[in-house]
C-alpha cells in the first residue's frame, strides 16, 4: 500500500542528498577548471575574468576574496611539497630557486580557508622580493619551520596543522602568457619532520 | 527489488540535474561573494582601507605586504572617476562587475605619470564625454563598462617594509573613487 509514496521518497531523497552533497563537495575539491600547475604551485589565470566556467563562478561567489586582476599579478598556491605530501607545520620545508618573471613578489603561509596565518609580530611570518636575502647567483632558499632557522625563515607555529604557501607575482607576463609551461617555479622540498 | 532501483536511477538523474542548477545558481544567492561583502560596508562612493583582520564583512588585508581598499560604485546616474597618487613602490586598480567579472585592470606601469585617473562609464555616457571632452580629463583613461551599472574597485598599494607602510597608507586616504560631474 505505501509502496509508491516509499519508491517516490527514496528516489527524492537520492536527488536532493546525492545532488547537494556532490555540489558541495565538488567546490571544496577544486576553484574551477582553467588552473595552470607548476610543480606544487596551482593558480588560476582566469578565475576573475567573464570567461571563467561555472565551478569558478560559484567557487568565488562562495570565497569572496578579492582576486588579482590581470594586470595586477597571479597568485600561486601550494598545499602540497615537490613529492606530493601535504604541508603541515610539524615538518620542515626549504623553498629554493627562483620566482618567474615580475616586478615584484610575496610569499606567506595561510590556512585552509586562505586566510594568512599571523604567529606573532615577534616571528617572521613572510617574505618578498626586497627582504629576502640571496645566494650569490640570486636564487633563494627560504627554511619553513616551526623552529628558529639560520637565513630566510618562514615561521610557521607548530600548532597549526596543514598549511598553504601563497606566492604572489606582481604586475607579471605570466598572468598573460601562453608559455606558462616552460616556467620554473622555487622547489619545495621536505627536510625533516619533528626532532628528526 | 527492480522498483527500487528504478526509483535509486530516477534520483540519481535527479540528483545531476540538482547538482547543475546549484553551481549555476549559486553566484546569485550566496550572500557572501566579494560585492555583497565590498555593499556591507556601507561606504559607497569612497575608498574603505581594510584591516589586517577580517571585519564584520570577512573582507581583509590578505597579503602582509599589501595594503588593500575597497570602493563600491554605480554608474547610473554619472560616471564614476577613481584618482589617486603618491610615492608607492608599486600599486594596482581592478575594476569588477557586480557578478565580480574583472571589467579592467592595470597598474602603476600602465598609468599616465604614475598617478591613478580613470573615468568607467556607460557606452552612451562615454560618447557624451567624448563629443565635449572636457579639460580635466585630459590626462584621464576612459574604461567602458558596457553591461553591469554597478561594481567596485579594488585598490592595492604595496609596502615591502615597514618604512614604506605609512606612504601605502597616505596613498589609500588620499584616494578617492567618486561620481564625475563636469
Amino acid at each position: 500500500m505505501f509502496r509508491i509514496p516509499l519508491l517516490v521518497a527514496l528516489a527524492l531523497c537520492v536527488a536532493f542528498g546525492v545532488g547537494i552533497a556532490s555540489a558541495v563537495s565538488a567546490l571544496k575539491a577544486t576553484v574551477g577548471f582553467g588552473a595552470i600547475a607548476l610543480g606544487p604551485w596551482t593558480a588560476f589565470p582566469d578565475a576573475q575574468t567573464a570567461k571563467a566556467d561555472p565551478y569558478a563562478r560559484a567557487h568565488r561567489a562562495r570565497a569572496g576574496q578579492l582576486l588579482y586582476g590581470g594586470a595586477e599579478g597571479l597568485q600561486f598556491t601550494a598545499a602540497v611539497d615537490d613529492a606530493g605530501a601535504t604541508l603541515v607545520s610539524t615538518c620542515r620545508y626549504d623553498i629554493t630557486g627562483l620566482t618567474p618573471p615580475a616586478r615584484f613578489w610575496t610569499l606567506y603561509a595561510a590556512n585552509a580557508n586562505d586566510v594568512a596565518l599571523r604567529p606573532g609580530p615577534e616571528l617572521p611570518s613572510a617574505f618578498n622580493a626586497l627582504t629576502v636575502l640571496r645566494q650569490k647567483d640570486s636564487t633563494f632558499v627560504i627554511h619553513v619551520s616551526s623552529r628558529a632557522q639560520p637565513d630566510n625563515w618562514l615561521a610557521v607555529r607548530e600548532t597549526t596543522g596543514a598549511f598553504k604557501l601563497v606566492l604572489t607575482l606582481l604586475d607579471t607576463p605570466t598572468a598573460g602568457s601562453s608559455g606558462v609551461v616552460d616556467l620554473t617555479m622555487p622547489k619545495i622540498v621536505r627536510t625533516g619532520c619533528g626532532n628528526a | 527489488m527492480r522498483s527500487v532501483l528504478f526509483a535509486i536511477l530516477t534520483g540519481l538523474v535527479g540528483a545531476a540535474l540538482l547538482h547543475i542548477v546549484i553551481i549555476l545558481t549559486l553566484p546569485q544567492f550566496t550572500g557572501k561573494d566579494a560585492y555583497t561583502r565590498v555593499l556591507g560596508l556601507f561606504e559607497m562612493d569612497s575608498f574603505f582601507a581594510l584591516s589586517a583582520d577580517p571585519g564584520p564583512t570577512g573582507l581583509a588585508n590578505d597579503d602582509p605586504f599589501l595594503r588593500v581598499a575597497v570602493c563600491g560604485f554605480s554608474i547610473d546616474g554619472s560616471p564614476a572617476r577613481f584618482r589617486a597618487s603618491g610615492t608607492v613602490p608599486f600599486w594596482s586598480l581592478v575594476i569588477y562587475d557586480a557578478n565580480s567579472n574583472e571589467v579592467f585592470s592595470m597598474n602603476d606601469q600602465t598609468s599616465v605619470n604614475g598617478n591613478l585617473d580613470l573615468v568607467v562609464a556607460t557606452p552612451i555616457q562615454l560618447v557624451e564625454l567624448r563629443k565635449t571632452p572636457s579639460e580635466r580629463l585630459a590626462q584621464s583613461i576612459m574604461v567602458e563598462m558596457p553591461e553591469e551599472q554597478e561594481g567596485y574597485a579594488v585598490l592595492r598599494a604595496l609596502a615591502p617594509t615597514g618604512s614604506f607602510e605609512e606612504a601605502a597608507r597616505s596613498f589609500l586616504a588620499e584616494s578617492s573613487c567618486e561620481p564625475f560631474s563636469r
